[in-house]
């Protein structure tokens, strides 16, 4: 037995023992693995010397996990996430200032983050369904189709409150409710009657694109770029733009204040946002370019058919920003299962 | 020995105390403080939210009933369960008992998954249900309480069957024998004789049970929805920014947990222990006799065990499912090796098995040095010092996960080595420190109950032939102890192998543990990976169960 015991522990502090000497790059982002995988080969490539570690998660679960491990920084770069979620994080003091090569190729509307944060990419929610089970002719077009009749109980959402994307879309009805109206009241309505026809709210993206090819929901708020990835793999889903519009949101990146490998992290930061990289992504993975300095020709075709398609929504993001957190806090518990 | 060196084993008593207020005690205070907001100016702020929000009211209702309705159930299932295997003779009775017990070796995170491929709504059973009544909707939603009593019933059971079991085999038959003489009948025997004999069992299973399902994060997580009990309230909070509320959340479900503790531990007090003193004989097993009898006892019993074995079958298939080749068939139309390949393959997601494997192996011998250190100064110094550390043993037992998570959290995120306080967080060592704690109670339990049967004449003897106290140590009392720390090692390993509740608040990506690495896969829709680790943790944790049950023959 003691002989077992102590063969085992060896063999384990060999094991843990391992490492190949590159300076690892750690980074927190909710891009999945299709972007990061791609990435990581890429950029290693370019960088022998750097080891690439990603760990994938929602991308309000970043700005948690950052804010949790302040006094010991894990994470080198915040990869991804709504630009409102970053501007939470310089709030809180997590992310520290790095302005990359490509900042000035980024519009104006992508540099909100005074050196923080700059936007990379830029997501779209959509509307996303299962084209087997929904008819060409009863295919919704905008926000509020989701409240007819014929959506009930047939609807299902990713927990909004891990969601990026999710907090912008509801941010939007909400900051919307505020500009017409003057506070967040119809807005909660709304909610409350898209709650009525949710037939569940679901943990993760995957098990949302399960539940959808498998129909136990036909019809869901979602991204872009989850989309196309989803298309790509064969499955029966397609997706509208809404018509009334739709929140585009800067899909941001920062270095982490504290950072233990910053160095590498800059370099990283540098070259994600470069041209190259750029589109070495749109062709392969789906992000839309945040760089306004990239002609048509050079785009894949599906980016050239969003940004033709897209209509993009009015929508006050400092006042999501701000009052994001408090909205969904009401929200959980005022419209979950209420309606 | 203590009455040779009384100022020696007092020093000893006291330092162990001290540090187990440490490791317990004070990261539960410095969250509480904090919640009070004790360093940024007083406030009752937060709890007075606390107590104004209904659902925080309902949050905390759906706990405390969760629980109970968990108790009941598995005790309805565990109980009748462990009278038929203990009281009757079929073929077949000693492998099915052996696999009645094995939800055990199901983490409960994988077992949740395997509940949702199985009984979820495109689950297999579902489905074949749906298609055999030729429904067009599937026939349930595997949502929203019914599913986490599911689960909870499912996996909770095996305290009542494993502690019944044991309570009947020492069970005193010359007891039953006198109720029957004199005149009580079978049912009257059961309920005036039998089962008041069991109420040590009862109860122990009881604790057990409703502790972990006030504890219970999984199940709730990923079926409750819109059903938010307290320790999901806890993650949502902290998630959304309102971390002084998750705190305030995390004191209040600490409370109603030790609450229960204390309530269940009075109920046992004052109660006649008939069970312990001179073993009695065990009533010996009924035969079942006649062919029919014997036919369908064999039939129930296998059957019971194929529904009970189903979620560990579901896993083995998951895991061998090509991705995105299984939309909307009853069953998996390709079967293949691939996700074994895949996880082979890269180097770098093997990591997080190894990392499970050496942080188990770390907290649990770390627990059982710790958990047999504390006892023994517990039973030498006896007194108010013996009760303190036999409460502070029993401390993180009460304490669901969560709170001990965040409470860990909270306490060593800050550097102040003269409170007693270090970064941790972050560093590999959180972990493991974390599972330590947490596994305090069994190997705690486990060495208490070892050596209060312990012969002390035994460590007399070598003491008295000059053996010193750390070779009466080594060569008298552990040996001794062995069987009893070994079943109690195993099980501390299996719950830190499988941990997801700490794991998720306090992983590190040099340190993530298998559970998460089936979290992730799962988010990335490498369901079939997620299925193989699943099989891998539910692999180890069988063997190390096994491995308990070798030991407590030998």
């Amino acid at each position: 037995m003691r002989r077992v015991l102590l063969v085992w522990l060896l063999a384990l502090t060999a094991l843990t023992a391992c490492g190949d000497g590159r300076t690892p790059l750690v980074l927190y982002s909710p891009h999945g693995r299709d972007l990061l995988a791609l990435v990581e080969t890429e950029f290693e490539a370019a960088n022998p010397d750097l080891n690439v570690h990603w760990l994938d998660m929602g991308s309000q679960e970043i700005h948690d996990r950052v804010r949790s491990e302040a006094a010991n920084p894990q994470a080198d770069v915040w990869f991804g996430g709504p630009d409102t979620i970053f501007a939470r994080g310089v709030v809180d003091g997590l992310l520290a200032p790095y302005r990359p090569a490509w900042a000035e190729h980024v519009p104006a509307t992508s540099r909100t983050g005074a050196d923080y944060y700059f936007g990379v990419y830029r997501a779209v929610p959509i509307l996303f369904y299962n084209a087997d089970v929904v008819d060409e002719s009863e295919v919704p077009t905008d926000w509020d189709d989701l409240l007819d009749e014929r959506w009930r109980d047939r609807i299902i959402i990713r927990e909004p409150l891990a969601s990026g994307t999710m907090r912008t879309a509801f941010g939007m009805i909400l900051a919307r409710s505020v500009a017409e109206t003057g506070d967040i009241e119809r807005g909660l309505d709304w909610l409350r009657r898209l709650d009525a026809q949710t037939r569940e709210y679901v943990q993760n993206p995957a098990l949302l694109f399960e539940k959808l090819i498998r129909r136990e929901g036909h019809v869901t708020i979602w991204e872009l770029t989850d989309a196309l990835l989803q298309q790509q793999r064969g499955v029966p889903l397609d997706y509208r733009f809404p018509s009334s519009g739709t929140p585009v949101i800067d899909d941001a990146i920062g270095l982490v204040a504290g950072a233990r490998h910053p160095e590498a992290a800059k370099r990283f930061i540098d070259w994600i946002g470069g041209r190259e990289a750029t589109l070495l992504v749109a062709r392969q993975v789906f992000r839309l370019p945040a760089r306004d300095d990239l002609t048509p020709e050079e785009l894949p075709e599906w980016a050239r058919e969003a940004v033709e398609s897209i209509v993009p929504a009015e929508v006050d993001w400092q006042l999501i920003a701000e009052r994001g957190s408090k909205w969904m806090a009401r929200w959980d518990r005022e419209v979950r299962g209420k309606g | 020995m203590s009455e040779r060196r009384p100022a020696a084993s007092r020093r000893v008593g006291f330092g162990l105390v001290l540090l187990l207020s440490w490791l317990v005690g004070y990261p539960l205070m410095l969250t509480f403080l904090e919640a009070l907001g004790i360093g940024s100016g007083f406030t009752l702020e937060y709890f007075a939210e606390f107590v104004g929000r209904v659902d925080e009211w309902g949050a905390l209702w759906r706990s405390v009933w969760i629980s109970a309705a968990s108790v009941v159930l598995s005790a309805l299932i565990g109980v009748p369960l462990a009278f038929v295997f203990e009281r009757s003779e079929f073929p077949g009775r000693k492998v099915l008992g052996a696999l009645v017990a094995l939800p055990v070796a199901l983490p409960p995170l994988v077992g949740v998954i395997a509940f949702l491929f199985l009984y979820g709504e495109s689950g297999f059973v579902s489905r074949a249900v749906q298609g055999l009544l030729g429904l067009s909707e599937p026939p349930w939603r595997l949502q929203g309480p019914g599913a986490i009593l599911l689960v909870h019933a499912y996996s909770m059971y095996v305290y009542f069957y494993l502690f019944v079991r044991a309570g009947l085999a020492r069970l005193d038959v010359s007891m039953q024998e006198a109720a029957a003489m004199l005149g009580a009948g079978p049912v009257r025997t059961m309920f005036k004789v039998t089962l008041p004999l069991l109420r040590p069992a009862l109860t122990g299973a009881a604790l057990l049970a409703f502790m972990t399902s006030l504890a219970s994060f999984s199940a709730p997580y990923i079926f409750g929805g819109g059903f938010r009990v307290m320790t999901t309230q806890i993650v949502f909070s902290k998630l959304n920014g309102e971390v002084a509320m998750s705190q305030v959340e995390t004191v209040v479900l600490a409370l109603v947990a030790l609450a229960g503790l204390w309530a269940l531990v009075r109920l046992d007090r004052g109660r006649i222990e008939v069970v312990g003193g001179v073993r009695g004989v065990a009533p010996s097993r009924t035969a079942l006799r006649g062919r029919w009898a014997r036919g369908s006892a064999t039939a129930v019993g296998w059957g019971l065990a194929l529904v009970l074995l189903l979620p560990h079958l579901t896993l083995i298939l998951i895991s061998l499912v090509p991705r995105a080749t299984w939309t909307i068939e009853l069953l998996p139309p390709v079967l293949d090796l691939g996700n074994y390949r895949e996880l082979l393959a890269a180097p770098e997601r093997l990591r997080p098995i190894v990392n499970s494997l050496w942080m188990a192996t770390v907290a649990t011998l770390g627990a059982v040095a710790l958990g047999l250190a504390a006892a023994r100064s517990s039973i030498r110094s006896g007194g108010r010092l013996g009760a303190a550390l036999e409460v502070l043993l029993a401390v993180p037992w009460a304490v669901p996960g969560t709170v001990f998570a965040i409470a860990l959290a909270t306490a060593f995120s800050v550097d102040a080595p003269m409170a007693g306080r270090f970064v941790l967080v972050g560093t590999p060592w959180i972990l493991p420190l974390a599972y330590l704690v947490r596994s305090l109670p069994v190997t705690g339990r486990g060495a208490l109950a070892g050596l209060r049967q312990l012969d002390s004449s035994l460590e007399e003897a070598a003491a008295s032939l000059g053996a010193g106290r750390w070779r009466t140590l080594r060569r008298v009392t552990v040996p001794l102890l062995k069987p009893a720390l070994a079943a109690a090692a195993s099980l501390a390993f299996i719950t830190a192998l499988g941990d997801f509740v700490t794991s998720i608040v306090l992983y590190t990506y040099d340190t993530r543990p298998i559970s998460i690495e089936i979290l992730s896969s799962l988010r990335l829709q490498d369901t079939g990976v997620a299925a193989v680790y699943g099989v891998l943790l539910m692999a180890v944790s069988a063997g190390a169960f096994l491995l308990w049950g070798r030991e407590e023959k030998a």
